[in-house]
């Protein structure tokens, strides 16, 4: 679905991204994985148009060059995006979130099922749908997140960092979602830094160092890596 | 911008030292009034634009009241020279009275960034100019005695010297550790903060400068007006003026004001003579332009031009 | 003249104030451009209302219909020529580019103005113009009390539309960040051009109350320019009511002193004000800090 091919991108003089290749496939659970730095953050915001690479190719369903469509009409091609740090309107309402997130005509036909849809998977919403989301708690702000970008019936829903600073028990509630949405048919690009977690849901996964893509496999596969252990699972799980 | 100091401004310092040595044997070979005012008034616009451009283009701070300070030094001169005191003393305090206001409200102000600064010195100019005509309502005249002893050589060798002062000054500051460090300033605040360059210091040094050049030149406004009124000096439209003459010539660059100057004077005149009514309105127009489409001056812009016109030129096959 | 007389005069006025404020701070908050010749925008309008008046008639109450979407439609192309280029740049270099247009479009239009209008004060007088409402020991002119009113309902017109339309809440999320504001699928130079078309709408609103419960000339832009700004900085961003109530303030303020220095200086405090707020509380009484 999502084809990224030698993508480069730099800020002024300083390097970003390297030949990056990658791609996601229909249904599938892919996470992207690496140290701070590495690039992550960057790869994401070239393919929801917010930044500009100097070289590469990213293809959308199989003929479309995302490269050329504006940023705000990457929603309506199916795409989503969960950015790092959530960037919701904190001085607007939960419900006014998420109804933004319905805000192209291809989500707003859909809307009152995607509104549905977010409920279900998050209950916490429902109640605190009139909410002022600055009041909200860091894990229930990420629900909002996710909602307002399941509220623009993605196809392919992109998450940066959804783990970060999140209480654990959330965090389980966040990932639990995102099998839900996964098995309801939508593509999963999941950018963490928590691996365990990352690589226990994924079902492939890539590894971002320096700006280079540095590794790949199968989710399973990579959580039994030794240099994925040593990395960035600490030095007790290196040896088991 | 470009970075001040460097051969190409040493050119310019020399050129424009050389014209202005030129114009001060004018009033001996051409002793005609309408050329020496009209030559006057460009060389006080070289000052006044000369001062803007210095808070402007090396600090990076936009200045929307710039004619508070004009009107400022043109007060006190004024005041001070009609009371008795000889005149290039009450310009000289003209000159101090400027940039000490400006240094009291210039911690202050300068708490402000960006478009806070700009339209607190804007509210600040108004200030100015309201209280001062509420104040002296009345226009101010010289006395019969003065005006029948008026001459205009002194006035216009004070005006060609203060042009001159003003550009060495822009000269030493791109070439001083001063003119460096408002650069690093303007250029990006917070970095400089973190390798310890005082932003507030050199911005109160930029600030008293550029006041200091701006009530100098209300002072040989003041001595060079018959009658006018006193708020006059104070209004937005000798900001607007400086303004429009820095970005024609070219913001932050020693050049730029003065050719700004020069080629403002001579299409006002040119444009007031053939269409009184609407010069104002071109000139707004104009600066709007410049300011989208040519950030590096019409000057800039045309020297672009003739490159881009040389290159075809000589790219024959 | 009663103390209770003059604050009144000046809460009628600070309505107007607060409608002027609006629509500046409306541009400001979401396009991040400080349009410094917002005043030569109600001055304009003001000259709409009076010569549909004085050519045709039109009551300037019932003009308002005409010069709001007049307004608009001006806005919207003022946008189009001019602020959308300047919204390309990054937030400092458009900050001090949209204060340089401002500046030169404000001069632009006064001197057209002059050229065409003439630098005379121009006032409606309506056949009701000298109708006044009687309350104990005040006289509340009956016209201005209806362009206060006028203006409290057209800010809770744009409150509303803020708060409930699509493209209202689009707005109000592209002020918030507009980055996030792409990400949902938000067109930000629709919304842009949206908030630049309203805040002239409102300023023309405002200009024609003012030229008729009081008076216009070209030179008027300036001083509304600074009195919204003022109204703008002692509100902060991010609340229409809360601008309008500062509005209020402000228009009080002025009254009373002018009743405790004299006339002329009416004028010299509102700017003092502004000057000491812009420098303890750049963010308003109103506003969050950033």
């Amino acid at each position: 679905m999502l084809e990224i091919r030698g993508l480069e991108a730099a800020y002024g003089d300083v390097p970003a991204l390297s030949g990056v290749t990658l791609r996601v496939g229909a249904g599938e659970i892919v996470a992207l994985l690496g140290p701070n730095g590495a690039g992550k953050s960057t790869l994401l915001g070239c393919v929801a148009g917010l930044v500009r690479p100097r070289a590469g190719a990213i293809t959308w369903d199989g003929g479309e060059n995302l490269l050329t469509v504006a940023p705000h009409l990457i929603v309506e091609r199916g795409l989503a995006v969960v950015p790092e740090g959530r960037r919701l309107f904190g001085s607007m309402t939960v419900a006014d979130n998420l109804d933004l997130g319905a805000f192209s005509p291809r989500a707003r036909a859909a809307r009152r099922e995607s509104l549905e849809r977010v409920f279900t998977l998050f209950p916490d919403l429902r109640a605190r749908r009139r909410q002022t989301v600055r009041a909200l708690s860091g894990g229930q702000q990420q629900m909002v997140a996710v909602g307002r970008a399941l509220m623009a019936s993605p196809r392919l829903l992109m998450l940066d960092e959804p783990s970060l600073g999140i209480a654990p028990l959330l965090v389980r509630a966040i990932l639990d979602a995102l099998v839900e949405i996964n098995r309801a048919g939508v593509a999963i690009f999941l950018v963490e830094q928590n691996v365990r977690a990352a690589l226990t849901l994924a079902h492939r996964a890539y590894i971002l160092e320096g700006g280079r893509v540095v590794g790949e496999g199968a989710g399973a596969a990579l959580l039994r890596d030794p240099h994925v252990r040593r990395a960035y699972l600490g030095p007790l799980a290196a040896g088991a | 911008m470009r970075s001040p100091g460097g051969s190409t401004e040493n050119a310019w310092t020399v050129a424009i030292l050389a014209a202005l040595a030129l114009l001060a044997l004018l009033p001996l070979l051409a002793p005609r009034d309408d050329v020496l005012n009209f030559v006057f008034l460009v060389l006080l616009s070289i000052t006044l634009a000369q001062s803007w451009n210095i808070i402007a283009g090396y600090a990076g701070q936009v200045n929307l009241g710039h004619a508070a300070f004009f009107g400022l030094g043109a007060l006190t001169a004024r005041t001070l020279w009609i009371a008795g005191t000889p005149v290039v003393a009450a310009m000289a305090a003209g000159a101090l009275v400027a940039p000490a206001f400006a240094l009291l409200i210039g911690a202050a102000a300068f708490r402000l960034r960006g478009a806070y600064f700009a339209i607190g010195t804007l509210a600040l100019g108004e200030i100015l100019r309201t209280a001062v005509g509420n104040v002296l309502p009345e226009i101010s005249t010289l006395p019969a005695a003065s005006i029948g002893a008026y001459r205009l050589a002194p006035r216009y060798y004070l005006a060609l010297a203060l042009a001159a002062l003003s550009v060495l000054a822009v000269a030493a500051l791109g070439r001083s550790r001063l003119g460096l460090g408002m650069v690093a300033v303007r250029e990006d605040e917070d970095a400089a903060g973190a390798t310890g360059v005082s932003a507030l210091g050199l911005k109160l040094r930029a600030l008293v400068l550029s006041t200091a050049l701006a009530g100098a030149a209300g002072g040989v406004f003041a001595y060079y007006h018959i009658s006018y009124y006193p708020s006059h000096p104070f209004g937005p439209g000798w900001t607007f003026d400086a303004l429009l003459m820095t970005f024609i010539g070219g913001v932050g660059t020693l050049h730029g004001p003065v050719l700004g100057a020069v080629l403002y004077v001579f299409l006002k005149e040119y444009l007031t003579v053939r269409w009184v009514d609407f010069h104002l309105l071109i000139f707004g127009v104009l600066f709007i332009a410049i300011v989208l489409l040519f950030p590096g001056g019409l000057v800039q812009a045309l020297i672009q031009v003739g490159n881009g016109a040389r290159r075809r030129i000589t790219r024959r096959p | 003249m009663v103390l209770a007389q003059q604050i009144v005069l000046g809460l009628l006025l600070g309505g107007l104030y607060g409608l002027a404020a609006a629509g500046l701070s409306l541009v400001f908050g979401v396009l991040k451009v400080l349009n410094v010749a917002h005043g030569e925008l109600i001055m304009l309008g003001g000259y709409g209302a009076y010569w549909l008046f004085a050519l045709a008639g039109f009551d300037p109450f019932v003009s308002l219909l005409l010069v709001i979407p007049g307004s608009l439609l001006l806005g919207a192309a003022l946008y189009l020529i001019l602020f959308g280029f300047v919204v390309r740049a990054h937030e400092e270099t458009r900050i001090k580019n949209s204060l340089l247009v401002g500046f030169g479009l404000a001069l632009a239009l006064h001197a057209l103005a002059v050229r065409l209008w003439t630098a005379d004060d121009r006032s409606i007088s309506t056949g009701y113009g000298g109708a006044v409402l009687t309350v104990g020991p005040i006289s509340i002119p009956v016209i201005r009390l209806a362009s206060l009113l006028v203006a409290f309902a057209l800010i809770g017109g744009l409150h509303l539309l803020l708060a409930r339309w699509r493209w209202g809440k689009a707005i109000r999320a592209t002020a918030e960040d507009w980055q996030a504001a792409l990400l949902t699928g938000i067109d930000i130079r629709r919304a842009y051009l949206l908030a630049f078309a309203l805040g002239t709408a409102l300023a023309g609103a405002a200009g024609t109350l003012v030229s008729v419960g009081y008076s216009i000339s070209p030179s008027i832009g300036l001083e509304w320019t600074l009195k919204a700004l003022i109204v703008v900085v002692l509100a902060g961003l991010g609340s229409m009511l809360g601008t309008f109530v500062a509005g209020l303030f402000v228009g009080v303020a002025e009254a009373l002193s002018a009743a405790a220095f004299g006339g002329p200086y009416r004028e010299v405090v509102g700017l003092v004000i502004f000057l000491v707020v812009l420098v303890i509380r750049p963010q308003g009484l109103f506003g969050r800090t950033r």
